[in-house]
C-alpha cells in the first residue's frame, strides 16, 4: 500500500481501448463498490484496472418513444432520478431507489451491479428481467445484444472478454412493481427480491413477467407463476397462493443472511406485496 | 502513480496506489482522522466525506477515481463549537453525541440532505440515515436534532 504503481489504473476513452486493456489482463472498474470490498471478502485487489467512465455515453440515460437506453456507468441515484415521470417502470425505479444505502447508490452503477458475477442480490436484475430489458455488450467479435436474464446466466463465461455498454428497457403498456425483503433496514442485502410486470386489459392479466433475485445464485424469470397469473384478474391473495403452489420451482442458495428454505418461504409474501403495489399504482 | 487531489480547498499531490481507498489516504497521509475506518464495506457510513458536495463512503472510493472533484472532510466544515452548520449546532445544543464514532459521518451524510430538503419529515431523515450506523444513541435523538436544525416544530 502506498507504493507508486504506474499503469495500475488506466482510463479508457473508447470501447476498443477498454477491450484491449481487458485482453491484456486489466479488470473493468465502474463505481468500485464491489471491487473495493475485495479485502473484506478475503480476496486481493491485485492487478490492473481500467475505468470506463471516459467512454462516450456511459453515464447517459436516453428516453425515446419506445425504449429507455441506460448507459452502464449510470449510478443507482442517477437512474432513480432519470426514471421519475416515465410510466410503467415502477419496478426499476423502486429497485434503484431501494438498493443499498444513499452513499452507495451515489457510487454503484447499473453495469457494476449486473457484472459482479458472484453477487446474487442485485435489485436491478429482477426489475430489468420483469421489464423485458436487453443488455448491450461489446466483445472482441463485435456487439452482442441479449435479454438481461440470458446475460446474467451467461455472464461468468462472457465477461472476461466483454464489456456491458448499456441496458435497453422497452416502454409498453405493462405496469410494474418491486418487492424486497432485507432482514434489517440498514443497507444489508435482501434475502429475496421479486419484481412483477403485468399488462392488465379488461380487468384481467393479459401477460405477466416475474423476475426473482437473491433466491438462487443468479436472478431469473418465474415462468410457472407468469403462466398462472395470466388470464385472471390480478388479486394479491390469489397471486400469493399461486406462488406458494410453485415454490418447488427454485433451488435456493444458502448464505450469511438466510438459509435457502427461508428465501423461498418469503416469496408468496413478496408476490402479494408486489401485486398490491402494482394495483395501487404507486409503482408507476 | 501521482494522484493530485483537492482536499478541503488545498491542491495536493501524492505518490500512491490509485486503487488505495480515499479513506486511508485522508487518515494516514493527510492526518485527517475525522473520517473513521470501521466496516470498510460501505455499510456503516463512519467514513463519509463529500465529493463535490455529495456524501459517499470514502472506504469504497479508489483515490484514482476522485479526479478533479473537490474532497471535503468533516475537518473542512470548520471546527465543532464554532460550527456554522446548523446540524452540528443542534447536535451540540441537544447533547446528542455519545461515543462519537459515528458522528463525523452523520454530519457529512445528513448535512447536505437537510440543506436540500428543508421540509423533510422524521421518516425521510431516517431514510437518509440508512447508511449511517450508530451503536450508542438509538437514533431517535439524532433524528430529533436534525428536525431542530430544520427549524421544524415537533
Ligand atoms: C453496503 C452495501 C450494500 C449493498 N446493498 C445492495 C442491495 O441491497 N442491492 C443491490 O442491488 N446492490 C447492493 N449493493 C451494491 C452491489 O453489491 C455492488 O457493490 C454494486 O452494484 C457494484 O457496482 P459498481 O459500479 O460499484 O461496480 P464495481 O465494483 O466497479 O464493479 C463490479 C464488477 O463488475 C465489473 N464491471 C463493472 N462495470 C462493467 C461493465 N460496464 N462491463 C463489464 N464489467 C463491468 C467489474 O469488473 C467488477 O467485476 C450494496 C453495496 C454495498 C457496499
Ligand atoms: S468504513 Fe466506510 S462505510 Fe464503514
Ligand atoms: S455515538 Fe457511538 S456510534 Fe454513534
Amino acid at each position: 500500500m502506498g507504493a507508486p504503481s504506474e499503469g495500475r489504473l488506466i482510463r479508457a476513452e473508447s470501447v476498443e481501448a477498454a477491450l484491449a486493456a481487458s485482453a491484456s489482463g486489466a479488470r473493468f472498474l465502474a463505481g468500485g463498490t464491489w471491487l473495493m470490498r475485495a479485502p473484506v471478502r478475503g480476496e486481493r485487489l491485485s492487478g490492473c484496472f481500467v475505468t470506463l467512465s471516459g467512454i462516450e455515453g456511459m453515464a447517459r440515460v436516453e428516453a425515446g418513444p419506445d425504449r429507455v437506453e441506460i448507459g452502464a456507468g449510470v449510478t443507482h441515484e442517477a437512474l432513480a432520478a432519470a426514471l421519475s415521470g416515465l410510466s410503467g417502470l415502477g419496478a426499476l425505479r423502486a429497485a434503484a431507489r431501494g438498493a443499498a444505502n444513499p452513499g452507495v447508490r451515489r457510487l454503484a452503477t447499473i453495469g457494476g451491479n449486473l457484472c459482479a458475477v458472484d453477487f446474487a442480490a442485485s435489485d436491478l436484475a429482477p426489475a430489468l428481467i420483469a421489464l423485458g430489458a436487453e443488455a448491450a455488450c461489446e466483445t472482441a467479435d463485435g456487439p452482442l445484444r441479449l435479454p438481461v436474464e440470458e446475460f446474467l446466466a451467461r455472464r461468468a463465461a462472457l465477461l472476461p472478454g466483454a464489456l456491458l455498454r448499456s441496458v435497453s428497457v422497452p416502454l409498453g403498456p405493462a405496469r410494474s412493481a418491486h418487492a424486497r425483503l432485507p432482514l434489517r433496514k440498514a443497507g444489508d442485502y435482501p434475502v429475496a427480491i421479486l419484481s412483477l410486470a403485468a399488462v392488465i386489459e379488461g380487468g384481467a392479466v393479459k401477460a405477466a413477467r416475474v423476475g426473482v433475485g437473491s433466491v438462487e445464485p443468479v436472478a431469473r424469470r418465474w415462468p410457472g407463476l407468469e403462466a398462472a397469473l395470466a388470464g385472471a384478474p390480478l388479486d394479491p391473495d390469489s397471486a400469493a397462493e399461486a406462488a406458494r403452489a410453485r415454490l418447488g420451482d427454485f433451488a435456493p442458495r444458502d448464505g450469511v443472511e438466510a438459509e435457502g428454505w427461508y428465501r423461498i418461504e418469503v416469496l408468496p409474501a413478496l408476490v402479494r406485496r408486489a401485486a398490491a403495489a402494482l394495483l395501487a399504482g404507486d409503482a408507476g | 502513480m501521482t494522484v493530485t487531489l483537492r482536499i478541503n480547498g488545498d491542491l495536493r499531490s501524492f505518490a500512491t496506489d490509485p486503487m488505495r481507498p480515499l479513506l486511508d489516504l485522508l487518515r494516514e497521509d493527510c492526518l485527517l482522522t475525522g473520517a473513521k475506518s470501521v466496516c470498510r464495506e460501505g455499510f456503516c457510513g463512519a467514513c463519509t466525506v463529500h465529493l463535490d458536495g455529495a456524501p459517499v463512503p470514502s472506504c469504497l472510493v479508489p483515490v484514482g477515481l476522485v479526479g478533479d472533484r473537490e474532497v471535503t472532510t468533516i475537518e473542512g466544515l470548520g471546527l465543532a463549537g464554532e460550527a456554522s452548520d446548523p446540524l452540528q449546532q443542534a447536535f451540540i445544543a441537544e447533547d446528542v453525541v455519545q461515543c462519537g464514532m459515528c458522528f463525523p459521518g452523520m454530519v457529512m451524510s445528513l448535512g447536505p440532505f437537510i440543506a436540500a430538503h428543508p421540509g423533510a419529515s422524521a421518516e425521510e431523515i431516517r431514510q437518509a440515515m440508512t447508511g449511517n450506523l450508530c451503536r450508542c444513541t438509538g437514533y431517535e435523538r439524532i433524528v430529533e436534532a436534525a428536525l431542530t436544525a430544520l427549524g421544524a416544530p415537533r
